[in-house]
């Protein structure tokens, strides 16, 4: 036997209007979209390859060949940007995949079951947050050497905790429910109650959390690559960029000006929309 | 109170250790042989090499080479640097020790007033077009990174302006970019948060109250409302400086300021690990402490945390 | 604490303003120069860094010293001679020499350094590799002995050295000789509080991350020096240098390799340039054993004529840099002028690679380059242009300076550009080290019987010409075999105050401060 329901629109849904209405979301979500857009389409338009040197056109002034000019190695700077979009986003998936992954199941594994586990995996977030978080993943990437797998476990390690601390509070929130208690009673399993009554209940301050994170990772991302322990030549990071360009600031300003607008745009577009989405979201503030 | 303050302090013991046995596995856990560097080109010099690894116990089982890490440590000796051959940590470090705790606080003394200004200004105009343009500022202030905005403001500053020098460290026209660059995520976290609260405080039925009696509005502001904001802000301070810490790193390097935070860049790049690690102690203890003093400062100002939660 | 922490800054920048106005000011005639770094340590015996060597240069000197021109002039002694084997050097030392304590230089401080150096746990550095050679080092070295028996005190001012075989470079060896007495005195750490040298400036502090200090040595042998003292400051960025240059805070600025473009493009600063070659050879190292295609001849020119030479010093060092044909640098004795040039010919290398069996890079298997990261550019580009012209794939890697080196001296890095710096002014220096198949520094591993028993036979030849000769021969066998790829060396660049007299660069680095005028 099956119901048949009619789901009003998307478009005239309560969360769309709402979202529609929050400047700062729609502003948040064209910049995040551009960026994803480039990021996954841009390699394609790009003008030149991303490590096509040219040792006679270094730190070239922006013209007709070159929109943005040429960095250091004469390679053009608009189709590095356009190539440093993929790589931060990709970063930026890949430390959210993993946290969300391990910081879930941490979170509800010490929530849920509480006792030594929840000692252990609650001690070891209180280690990880005594550490400022940069200078914790600055450790580990001394640690591992510079790459790009270094930034993804450098970052994962410093933003699971939050992920699980905020999980667990939930959790713990939820496990007096009278469903929970019901689903136990029917000898339901522990991992089967988590996963399929808890979590859809938890999903959406998760996501506010992980949207917020967005923004954090990709500057996280850069700084290290700034600092030269993240990403390596001749793949292009905006912080790597902004980097080889701030020496030439003087002489030649077009990188390292370029690179930080490429950045800055991209985390102000993450911040809005996470920002956006938790004034939606969260249930708390949603009347502020 | 006391005693609440002790037993957050002896609670600062177990969490320091474990940083300690952290720092000690980082360090074995880096690759590149110290002794190599040291010896830079005449690294194929294994006699010299042994000599040197000898010097610094570095032939001792890793055991004993922990204990004697632990017993340096526990009396503030963190052994000699691996780039100064043979200079202890302590006098490596000790010119610059207090220059990265000294941008943070100016930096913070600049971020809090200019934070709270800018907050409350945007909550009296709540909803209008100023609120709207100052909300996004403060996004795109906590937005950019320091090294992106260090770009921007060197060019125009000291580049194309020439008001104020590009690097340096020593005068005050030269502590200027680096400090209003350290200044501005925290000035756009304290001006958000500040204004949530006061939007809040705003609502509250003694403001509507002091209102109602007839009070003027700008009284009301600052004599109660403003109070009841700063408040909740303290607790933020420890947060506002983790974050100082942590870019201290990228400013003071792109600045050239002697302090800790480019000490420690250049001495994970030479290898020079007990540098590194005596910063990276450092800066955590700091951290710290700074936040056992927030939480006992706010016990101070707010009776109802007083006690630490247990009931007496 | 915190109030404290404030006061404390503030003391320090009021110090440092004072400072400044002092060296501004009162100390007129003091030389201020930069060094791009702390030096890793202020004593002649563990010295082992460029840094650490630019200021102890003008605090101690050996037997003889490299002139601006590159040769060879006696110093601490006056005249040297050799047995008929070359294995028995007679050093005449120089009468009247005093050490800034007032002391008079004499054999027994020759032994002394000599002896020191070679001793277990004093961490003998740099210079301990000229020694070697010479009787009973050994025997020293293991901590059997405690003399240095090939050391023989004649008369205080003649001293006997006999090697274990022929050096006919002995004398030419930078020694840094120090007063035997001076430990005894100030104990292990001496060199924080003394000067133990006979140089024309004696030490007086260093302040860590902010300056050295030195002053002038007034009875210098050579003369007392007509400026008050040095001070080198200590300043790791470029654009700081040039700010503090235009400030009038430097009479003469050493520029950082990224300070230089800035430099070379303003035309104000066009009057004070100073741009010299750098005594430093610079090659692709291509390890044989460890990638097989670099067995064949033709895939090594192949690579060596896809290089655009032009082009790197145009892009990568901003027209200030300088060709090189060989492994000898202009400027070191034994230089060939007349050595066939290298140049940059897609067409020769496509075909060459083409004939060794990779058309278009085709077969060849994966291939790295590798370098510390402040080379990234520079490989960078090797990488994309092998790809361009011969379409082989190599992969860019950075790996951290000391395990770099590690790898490097162990044979373990089979693609590689790497620069030497001569540590003395003899094309001996980069033939023996770079190239000679029982050097550790041979980090390509090549390996010539013909070549080595060249060089062999010219450490034994005295006769300069006829050394050249030998060295000419054995350069030609690297180069018709394409042993080493020849790379664009980078040029000191340096600028220098109108009103600063009688200072430059040279190969080496800076010249001497002795004769420095400033007006």
């Amino acid at each position: 036997m099956t119901v048949q329901i009619t789901a009003p629109g998307f478009w005239q849904s309560e969360f769309a209007v709402r979202f529609r209405r929050n400047r700062n979301a729609v502003a948040g979500s064209i910049i995040v979209a551009f960026v994803v857009l480039v990021a996954v389409f841009g390699p394609f338009v790009a003008p030149y390859a991303y490590d096509d040197t040219d040792l006679l056109g270094t730190w070239a002034e922006p013209s007709r060949e070159h929109l943005l000019g040429g960095d250091q190695l004469g390679r053009d700077i608009l189709s590095r940007l356009i190539v440093g979009a993929r790589v931060s986003l990709l970063v930026a998936i890949s430390v959210l995949s993993i946290t969300l992954a391990v910081g879930i199941l941490m979170g509800m594994i010490a929530g849920y079951f509480g006792g030594w586990a929840d000692g252990l995996i609650m001690r070891t977030s209180d280690i990880i947050f005594a550490f400022p978080e940069l200078i914790f993943a600055i450790l580990v990437a001394a640690v591992m050497g510079p790459s790009k797998l270094t930034v993804i476990v450098s970052l994962s390690i410093v933003w699971w905790p939050g992920i699980a601390r905020l999980t667990r509070a939930l959790v713990l929130q939820l496990r007096n429910e009278l469903y929970v208690d019901a689903a136990i009673a029917c000898g339901t399993g522990p991992f089967t109650i988590l996963f399929r009554h808890l979590l859809p209940n938890i999903v959406a301050p998760l996501i506010v959390r992980a949207s917020i994170g967005v923004g954090f990772i990709v500057m996280a991302e850069a700084t290290l690559s700034f600092l030269g322990i993240g990403v390596q030549e001749p793949e292009p990071s905006w912080g790597g960029m902004i980097r080889d360009g701030l020496v030439g600031l003087r002489t030649d300003p077009y990188l390292a000006l370029f690179g930080s607008m490429a950045l800055g745009l991209a985390i102000i577009g993450f911040n809005l929309l996470g920002d956006g989405l938790r004034d939606l979201l969260d249930p708390k503030i949603r009347d502020r | 109170m006391l005693t609440y303050a002790m037993r957050r302090l002896l609670g600062l013991v177990p969490v320091l250790a474990v940083a300690v046995v952290l720092t000690f596995i980082a360090i074995q856990a880096i690759p590149g042989d110290p002794i190599l560097i040291m010896l830079s080109d005449q690294s194929a010099d294994k006699a010299l090499a042994a000599r040197l690894r000898a010097e610094y116990g570095l032939d001792l089982p890793l055991w004993q080479q922990f204990l004697n890490y632990i017993r340096g440590v526990a009396t503030g000796d963190f052994g000699k640097s691996f780039r100064f051959v043979g200079v202890p940590v302590i006098d490596v470090i000790k010119d610059a020790l207090m220059i990265s705790p000294v941008l943070a606080l100016a930096a913070t003394a600049l971020a809090v007033p200019v934070g709270v200004i800018v907050g409350v200004f945007a909550a009296l105009r709540r909803n209008s077009w100023a609120d709207t343009t100052v909300i996004l500022v403060l996004i795109a202030g906590i937005s950019i990174p320091n090294f992106a905005l260090s770009a921007f403001l060197v060019f125009i500053f000291a580049v194309k302006l020439g008001i104020v020098p590009v690097a340096g460290w020593g005068t005050l026209e030269q502590a200027v970019l680096p400090v209003t660059i350290l200044a501005v995520p925290p000035a756009a976290y304290i001006a958000r948060l500040s204004r949530t609260y006061m939007l809040e405080v705003l609502q509250q039925d003694y403001i509507r109250t002091a209102r109602a009696k007839g009070l003027s509005r700008r009284l009301v502001v600052y004599r109660h409302a403003l109070r009841n904001t700063l408040v909740p802000l303290l607790t933020t301070i420890g947060i506002i400086f983790g974050g100082l810490l942590s870019a201290a790193f990228v400013v003071e390097t792109i600045f050239n300021i002697p302090g800790l935070g480019r000490m420690a860049i250049q001495a994970i790049f030479s290898r020079d690990y007990p540098v590194t690690m005596a910063i990276v102690l450092l800066f955590t203890a700091f951290y710290a402490l700074i936040n056992l003093l927030v939480d006992v400062l706010y016990g101070v100002i707010d009776p109802r945390i007083r006690l630490g939660g247990g009931p007496t | 604490m915190t109030k404290l922490a404030m006061l404390n800054s503030r003391a320090v920048l009021i110090g440092l303003a004072a400072a400044l106005a002092l060296a501004g000011a009162v100390e007129a005639k003091t030389f201020r120069t930069n060094i791009r770094a702390d030096p890793a340590m202020m004593d002649p015996i563990t010295y082992s860094e460029i840094v650490a060597g630019d200021v102890l240069d003008n605090i101690y000197e050996g037997f003889s010293e490299v002139a601006d021109d590159g040769s060879i002039v006696p110093a601490l002694a006056t005249k040297w001679e050799a047995s008929a084997d070359n294995k028995t050097w007679r050093f005449t030392l120089r009468r009247g020499v005093k050490f800034h304590s007032g002391r008079e230089f004499t054999a027994k401080d020759v032994k002394f350094t000599m002896e020191t150096l070679m001793t277990p746990g004093m961490k003998g550095g740099l210079t301990t590799t000229y020694l070697k050679k010479i009787v009973g080092a050994d025997a020293l070295q293991k901590g059997e002995t405690k003399e240095l028996a090939g050391v023989k005190i004649v008369d205080p001012y003649t001293v006997d050295i006999n090697l274990v075989e022929a050096d006919v470079l002995f004398p030419i060896y930078p020694f840094y000789f120090m007063d035997a007495a001076i430990p005894a005195e100030h104990g292990a750490d001496w060199w924080s509080k003394a000067s133990a040298g006979t140089g024309p400036f004696k030490f007086v502090h260093w302040k860590r991350g902010v300056e050295i200090k030195l002053d002038a040595h007034k009875d210098y042998w050579g003369g007392a020096p007509t400026i008050d003292g040095v001070q080198f400051l200590i300043v790791p960025s470029g654009d700081t240098v040039l700010s503090m240059y235009d400030a009038g805070a430097l009479d003469f600025s050493f520029l950082p390799e990224l300070a230089m473009r800035r430099a070379l493009k303003d035309p104000r600063y066009a009057k004070e340039l100073i741009s010299v070659p750098r005594a430093q050879s610079r090659y692709m190292g291509m390890n044989q054993n460890l990638y097989a295609p670099f067995k064949d001849k033709r895939v090594r020119e192949a690579i060596s004529a896809a290089l655009d030479r032009d082009a790197m010093i145009k892009g990568l060092f901003n027209d200030a840099g300088f060709p090189l044909h060989g492994v000898i640098t202009p400027g070191v004795a034994g230089y060939n002028p007349n050595i066939a040039k290298v140049g940059f010919d897609p067409a020769r290398a496509k075909k060459l690679l083409a004939e060794a069996g990779y058309p278009d890079g085709k077969g060849m298997p994966p291939l790295e380059i590798s370098n510390p990261p402040d080379f990234k550019d520079e490989i960078t580009y090797y990488a994309n242009q092998l790809k361009r012209v011969l379409g082989i794939d190599v992969k860019v890697v950075t790996v951290e300076r000391a395990t770099f080196i590690k790898a490097m001296n162990a044979g373990e890095v089979p693609f590689f550009p790497w620069g030497w710096t001569a540590g003395y002014p003899d094309a001996n220096y980069y033939l023996s080290q770079m190239w000679h198949s029982k050097s550790p520094y041979n980090r390509a591993r090549y390996s010539n019987g013909q070549y080595d028993a060249l060089i062999d036979k010219a450490q034994t030849v005295a006769d300069p010409p006829a050394r050249f000769k030998l060295y000419h021969e054995a350069e030609k066998i690297l180069m018709d075999d394409w042993a080493t790829i020849p790379l664009p060396i980078p040029a000191q660049v340096a600028l220098r105050k109108p009103n600063v007299k009688n200072v430059t660069m040279t190969s080496y680095g800076y010249s001497s401060f002795h004769k420095i005028e400033i007006q």
